[in-house]
């Protein structure tokens, strides 16, 4: 088993952090891990990745090779697409979908989201968010990776007990909110890998699933059947453009009720 | 499997402590940094009894390493590879000297320039000082060539060059320790002779070093990682160094069973095993990180013709850069993997340079400067140096026009200004300013060039990771009026966007004085305020990792 992730984001999202967590769970498991990362100058709001490789045999490049990385972890958009040429032809992207614009020449968002959700492997999802209705806007990288969290080969419980070795420290309050954007991350993954399977287009899974604000649980199959059947209905575009006025909407509950309707 | 996952840098750490070490020094530079960070870190939590500190300068920081050897005890000294230009001259000289206590320094290069302006190879640095050198290749080996390094340096009396790279300094993997050892008790070297270098002492010193070559050279070429193997003879051959060990490992899987492979990890270079290699295969492939070193000897510079070498220098192999498998591939007719493909991404993809953070005092000295220099007409240069405001080149600001290497600054705008440029300014950070900025500022102040110095002073050395400075607030105006800089041309601003108008104004007082100002831009980083406010707290207890 080989199994290499790429971690993108900017300097100050937390990329090592989320890269550290799974070292400690891969080491946990019983994997052999490398895991290379940037420090220094680009740091400084610079593009930043962390490349994790696990295996049940010894690794030996601490880089990942092109078209060799199963899984994408991105915290920010563009930064998915940086390192699109290491992802394998049938690798997963997971990626938040909230832009840090801190370049002049950022290019227009519904430019970066049309490449982005041309993905077919793709769990686009508001990381940002959802941390903050998890109660910290900084656990956007534990929401991302709560999302990435199902294609990894390691126990869910492993990343979770890693998670409360580094946030345990920190307070309960702190430690719950992490704890919470992770399920919440989860969540949204596996919603999206329902809708995925159910045949519809990753780009209309896409813009959805990037606008609800997952509940810390797993989403009911009824619930999930019903989100499908609407979705591959004849007016899902109309559906698409409700579910981006209703903004406001921060419970899957709520958007269970627009499908009634 | 092992509890312990390791930065390449933290497994050289540990594994200086376990080898007994009664004292570390460094001086911060990505990708060395965390070396010295994790030792601080490590005898601090466990309360043990090892000094040392983030020194002034590399030089100085051999220096006390040399001392600490010279007593009997076993140092680690820590840098990155331009650092090594800064100490080369305690280098070549310790070389000679020879160690007492066991001395290791550790130096690690930046093949891609990650954060460096350039790629030096230090092996080279080894060979010119005639010292051993280990190159390891993975995180273990990290620790465990440490350990080796310190046998080694007390057994033979040499210092040892350590060198690491970028991948291998900052990737993580699982690391297995061994036993500690106990630190040294103090013993002065018997023979102070060698350590006084007057030429005669030196002459007999440098004989002796001569002498070494032989016991080092077998030490390399018994070295249980500078591994043979023959599969038969006429095929060809692979002489494989370091890091690119797991490079080449990974490119050709199984395929490297179709070629004669001598690894090698140490250096003086294993001429025997070499020798052998060359005999039993029809042309041999050199890859190694860095420059084309061993290719250079081997290839005899490219006049040797009975076998033909390949590598960086025939062009088979990228000649810079760091390598990666999907690097090696095509020089072994490999294809790099197929991935996936989505259109119109070259379209969208801009690049994301670092940048200063927001609020950074950096923005605002650099918006008063622009803003001065912008009234004087085109071409005005401000000469540049190393740290965070090195980013000042960028955009938005675009407000330096050199950065040459550490300290660099305040000459280069004497030299310009001899010849004849008017105005003369320079920029430079509180940190660079102590590790080389004072001498050239002493020769400004000695002539009274017609220079202005603008010292960005922000209390930390903040590029790295919030390493303390050596001198802030006051003690930068002691040191530059100590330096003979008239304490009435020395001025004190705060930049901020509030403060604008008195920061351009002194700027403009200053700009119609004809000799040497110096303008202190003060104010605290603010991404490292903590660490600031802690270092300012503790002052005195910066210094010693523990009693």
């Amino acid at each position: 088993m080989n199994f290499d992730l790429v971690i993108a984001g900017v300097g100050g999202q937390g990329v090592l952090t989320i890269a550290a967590v799974l070292d400690r769970a891969a080491n946990e498991a019983g994997l052999y891990v490398k895991q290379s990362e940037v420090h220094g100058m680009a740091q400084r709001g610079g593009a930043v990745s962390a490349f994790v490789r696990m295996s049940d045999q010894p690794v030996a490049s601490d880089l990942i090779g092109n078209g060799h990385a199963s899984l994408l972890l991105s915290i920010e958009p563009l930064e998915a697409l940086r390192y699109i040429q290491l992802l394998k032809p049938d690798g997963w992207i997971v990626s938040d979908i909230t832009p840090m614009q801190n370049v002049s020449n950022y290019p227009a968002m519904e430019e970066v989201y049309r490449v982005l959700f041309s993905a077919p492997r793709l769990v686009a999802l508001d990381a940002t968010r959802l941390a903050q209705k998890a109660g910290t806007i900084k656990a956007q990288n534990v929401v991302a990776l709560g999302a990435a969290a199902m294609f990894l080969p390691l126990p869910i419980e492993l990343i979770e007990q890693q998670i409360k070795a580094l946030f345990g420290r920190k307070g309960e309050r702190i430690l719950n909110a992490n704890l919470h954007a992770f399920r919440k991350g989860d969540a949204a993954a596996r919603f999206t890998q329902g809708l995925l399977a159910a045949g519809i287009a990753s780009d209309m899974v896409a813009r959805v699933v990037s606008n609800i604000h997952f509940p810390p649980h797993p989403v009911p199959a009824d619930l999930q059947a019903a989100w499908c059947q609407r979705l591959l209905a004849a007016d899902a575009a109309q559906l698409l453009q409700q579910l981006q006025q209703h903004d406001e909407l921060t419970r899957l509950e709520a958007l269970a009720d627009l499908v009634a309707h | 499997m092992s509890d312990l996952i390791l930065l390449g840098d933290e497994a050289v750490a540990r594994a200086a402590i376990d080898a007994g070490i009664t004292a570390a020094y460094a001086y911060p530079g990505t990708p060395s940094t965390e070396i010295y960070q994790a030792i601080e870190d490590h005898a601090k939590k466990h309360g043990l009894p090892i000094k040392g500190f983030w020194s002034t300068n590399e030089k100085v920081a051999l220096e006390e390493g040399v001392g600490v050897s010279y007593a009997g005890c076993r140092a680690l000294v820590a840098m990155k590879h331009v650092g090594l230009n800064v100490a080369a001259d305690p280098f070549m000289n310790v070389a000679v000297s020879g160690a007492h206590g066991g001395l290791v320094i550790v130096v690690a290069d930046d093949p891609s320039m990650h954060s460096s302006q350039n790629e030096q190879d230090s092996r080279y640095f080894a060979d010119f000082a005639m010292v051993p050198c280990l190159e390891p290749a993975s995180q273990q080996q990290c620790y465990d060539m440490t350990r080796e390094a310190f046998e080694l340096s007390e057994q033979l009396k040499v210092p040892v060059l350590l060198r690491l790279v970028t991948r291998l300094a900052h990737s993580r993997s699982q690391v297995r320790l061994a036993p500690p050892r106990a630190q040294n008790k103090p013993h002065y070297v018997d023979d102070p002779a060698r350590f006084t270098l007057i030429p005669a002492n030196a002459r007999r010193a440098y004989a002796q070093l001569i002498d070494k070559q032989t016991a080092l050279q077998a030490w390399s070429e018994a070295h249980a990682v500078n591994t043979l193997t023959i599969r038969s003879p006429g095929k060809p051959g692979i002489l494989v160094s370091g890091l690119a060990w797991n490079y080449l490992n990974e490119a050709l899987g199984e395929a490297i069973e179709g070629y004669n492979l001598l690894r090698i990890a140490s250096y003086p270079l294993p001429v025997k095993k070499i020798r052998q290699l060359l005999d039993a295969s029809s042309e041999v492939f050199v890859v190694e990180e860095g420059y084309p070193f061993i290719e250079r000897y081997v290839s005899a510079l490219g006049l040797m013709t009975e076998r033909r070498i390949r590598g960086k220098l025939t062009g088979d192999l990228p000649r810079m850069g760091e390598l990666s498998q999907d690097a090696i591939k095509p020089c072994f007719g490999l294809a790099v993997e197929p991935s996936l493909q989505l259109a119109g991404l070259a379209d969208v993809l801009v690049g994301r340079p670092p940048r200063l953070c927001d609020k950074c005092p950096h923005s605002d000295a650099y918006i008063a400067i622009k803003e001065v220099i912008a009234d004087l007409g085109a071409g005005v240069r401000v000469m540049g140096d190393i740290g965070c405001y090195s980013l000042g080149y960028l955009e938005p600001h675009q407000a330096i026009h050199s950065c040459l290497c550490m300290g660099s600054s305040i000459g280069m705008a004497i030299g310009a200004a001899h010849a004849g440029m008017n105005p003369s300014l320079c920029v430079i950070g509180d940190g660079t300013f102590t590790h080389s900025g004072m001498a050239p500022l002493l020769d400004a102040a000695r002539e009274n060039s017609n220079i202005k110095v603008f010292i960005l002073d922000n209390s930390i050395v903040a590029m790295t990771g919030g390493q303390p400075t050596m001198a802030t607030d006051e003690e930068v105006v002691d040191l530059v009026a100590g330096l003979g800089v008239p304490r009435k041309h020395i001025r004190i601003v705060e930049p901020t966007a509030h403060k604008k108008h008195q920061t351009i104004n002194a700027i403009r007082e200053e700009l119609a004085h004809t000799g040497l100002s110096v303008i202190i831009a003060r104010r605290a980083c603010v991404t490292y305020a903590k660490e600031i406010k802690e270092i300012k707290a503790h002052k005195l207890d910066i210094a010693v990792v523990a009693a």
